[in-house]
């Protein structure tokens, strides 16, 4: 909490960075709150993670649904198989897309190859857009979400499935009336170990990003140590970022909390 | 030189008098005042301890080695030991955090706002014998109040760089980085620089020291044509890879950015605006804390030799201050204008200064980032 502490009194001028006369003050958070710039970038970033996440868990949860349902013997080969990058550093994994992506990248050359696209005409929005980042971004994070809901699906009890059958359920309404609310813990789970990184995220944006996939982390890093150092607004950025996610985390504590409570 | 007997005469503090006195059992003070201080001078010329450096990547031991190898062999148990600094923005924070540097290198642009910021301490010239060598307009532009803050080294320009077998300029200007016809095939650097080529661009007579309605004019210019922006580079592995790979066509970049792409095989031109180009000088600075100004000195004096000049020059594509440092590369040579002692200066170009608004400079340019 100390650190908290301490950047959330430089958001109020209680401290600073450069010596000079400085005092308890609102003006940073005061800017904040009437920059439609900085929210606006907030609200960018906000979009990104909240497409980024949903598509994650929509790949993640047949995946997890095959491997921990279909009754597969090689389930934890094949789980192992889907953790194995991270075997390799975050950063190799996410350079590893600028040789997919790029304009004499993995795909363009396939194009070529095949005839689909001309050598001065490759399609060359794939890398440094935003479409890049969210692309890595749910790379990256795919395997976060499928572990969760993994476990909730392993976790279920099957004779409800099977009492669901001897009740007239089809495959699929036994799904929907059974297996999805009780894997909803592990899909919230999930979700909040994308959503809550991604929003911060910065490393990714700033590799394969350009101009239009700046995110608000990189806002934070840039006011923290590029062109002149302003700890006030980058604190007062973080400071915000951090309540944002607090309160999300709480939402979905009190809701899967409410969902165990409604199900005993 | 004054600068330097006062550094060595104000350390000679209280404590360290006693000190000497107790380690040589009173003879200090038998053998006099005189004898004393002399004693104490040579004490502390004995400067021990690896020397700190607080320098940019590839200027320490991954890559640079070259540069400072004859200090290296002249004080093998002081080798410098390196920290890094990604801009001066985070030299600042850290030196304010507290990093226990010797010296650091900050750009020309910021001589003036160190200088008075109490952090560095004037270099004293007579001890750095390759100083007489340097580029006498970038060592004035060192100069603070008729003192040496800075000494100058690495330099360069930022100006434009296209493919001529793609881009057709309509004019020598840097009005090619707003290019509506090249939506997409644009990069801007990462850096505040951004505000002062567009002051000039728009024409303003000191971009350095814009009014207000002049810097909402240069960042709405700048928001205004974002769109066709690729992207911002701050490195140039990053410029490289992709203009190399055609990601993008124009950009905003150094000679040696020029080099490398020519290298690469690509047609291409570095085209100095009419509004001129701006220039950039790495200048040491030497900070006051620091336990071993002559280590630090000797340091410096090692990058400034020609012999060095020529390393960096042949392998990292920046100009060096040392005008008896030439490159190999014909192309290095004529795209840095070596011949040309005034190069960074009026009529060529204008050699970066010190923006005194720097803080609300920063700010536009985040803003035009994050819009």
């Amino acid at each position: 909490m100390l650190p908290i502490a301490i950047v959330a009194a430089y958001s109020l001028n209680v401290y600073s960075l450069l010596p000079g006369e400085h005092g308890f003050t609102l003006d940073g958070w005061r800017a904040f709150i009437h920059s439609s710039v900085y929210l606006g970038l907030f609200w960018k970033s906000v979009k990104m993670s909240l497409i980024v996440s949903v598509a994650v868990v929509a790949l993640a949860y047949p995946l997890a649904y095959y491997l921990a349902l279909s009754g597969t013997k090689r389930k934890y080969v094949l789980l192992l198989v889907l953790i194995a990058p991270f075997l390799t550093s975050y950063l190799l994994r996410v350079l590893a897309w600028k040789v997919i992506l790029g304009n004499e990248g993995v795909l363009n050359t396939f194009l070529f190859w095949t005839g689909l696209r001309s050598h001065d005409h490759p399609i060359s929005q794939l890398l440094y857009s935003r479409f890049a980042v969210m692309l890595v971004l749910a790379y990256v994070w795919l395997p976060f979400v499928a572990l969760p809901i993994f476990v909730s699906l392993e976790s279920l009890d099957r004779r409800l499935l099977e009492a669901a059958t001897d009740l007239g359920a089809s495959r699929w309404q036994a799904f929907l009336r059974v297996t999805l609310p009780l894997s909803l813990p592990g899909v919230a789970a999930g979700f909040l170990f994308v959503f809550i990184p991604t929003l911060g995220e910065f490393v990714t944006p700033s590799l394969v990003g350009g101009t239009s996939g700046y995110m608000y982390g990189n806002q934070i890093v840039d006011l923290f140590a590029t062109g002149f150092p302003d700890w006030e607004t980058g604190s007062v950025l973080a400071i915000f970022l951090l309540g944002v996610v607090t309160v999300l985390t709480a939402a979905f504590s009190r809701f899967l909390q409410g969902r165990q409570v409604a199900g005993t | 030189m004054e600068d330097g007997r006062d550094l060595f005469e104000r350390r000679l503090s209280r404590e360290d008098l006693l000190k000497l006195a107790a380690a040589t059992g009173g003879a200090g003070l038998v053998a006099g005042r005189a004898g004393l201080a002399e004693a104490a001078r040579a004490q502390l010329a004995a400067e021990s301890g690896r020397l700190q450096v607080l320098d940019w990547a590839g200027y320490g031991n991954d890559g640079g080695q070259s540069m400072f190898a004859a200090y290296v062999k002249a004080h093998p148990k002081n080798k410098p030991q390196f920290s890094y600094m990604t801009n001066e923005a985070d030299a600042l924070a850290k030196i304010h955090a507290g990093a226990k540097a010797d010296l650091f290198r900050p750009y020309v642009g910021w001589v003036k706002y160190f200088a008075t910021s109490g952090l560095v301490q004037p270099w004293n010239p007579k001890l750095i014998t390759n100083f007489k060598h340097l580029n006498s307009f970038m060592v004035k532009a060192g100069q603070y109040q008729g003192k040496q803050y800075g000494i100058p080294d690495d330099w360069g320009f930022d100006a434009i760089l296209y493919r001529s077998d793609k881009v057709k300029p309509k004019a020598r200007s840097w009005g090619l980085l707003f290019d509506e016809r090249y939506k997409g095939k644009i990069a801007w650097y990462d850096d505040i620089t951004m505000i002062q080529m567009a002051g000039l661009y728009l024409g303003f007579k000191d971009t350095w020291n814009q009014t207000d309605a002049q810097l909402k004019k240069s960042q709405n210019l700048l928001k205004s044509k974002k769109h066709l922006v690729k992207l911002f580079w701050s490195s140039e592995t990053n410029l490289w890879e992709a203009f190399g790979s055609g990601e993008v066509w124009i950009a905003y970049a150094w000679p040696n950015d020029w080099v490398q792409m020519k290298k690469k095989g690509l047609k291409v031109v570095y085209m100095k605006p009419k509004e001129k180009p701006l220039a950039w000088v790495g200048m040491f600075m030497l900070l006051k804390g620091s336990s071993r100004p002559k280590l630090a000195h000797a340091y410096v004096n090692a990058w400034s030799s020609a012999k060095s000049g020529k390393w960096l020059e042949d392998n990292y594509g920046y100009g060096h201050a040392n005008t008896l440092a030439r490159p190999s590369s014909s192309d290095l040579l004529r795209a840095l204008q070596l011949t040309n002692p005034k190069a960074v200066t009026l009529p060529n170009a204008y050699l970066d200064r010190d923006i005194p608004r720097r803080a609300l400079y920063a700010k536009a340019w985040e803003e035009v980032k994050a819009s």
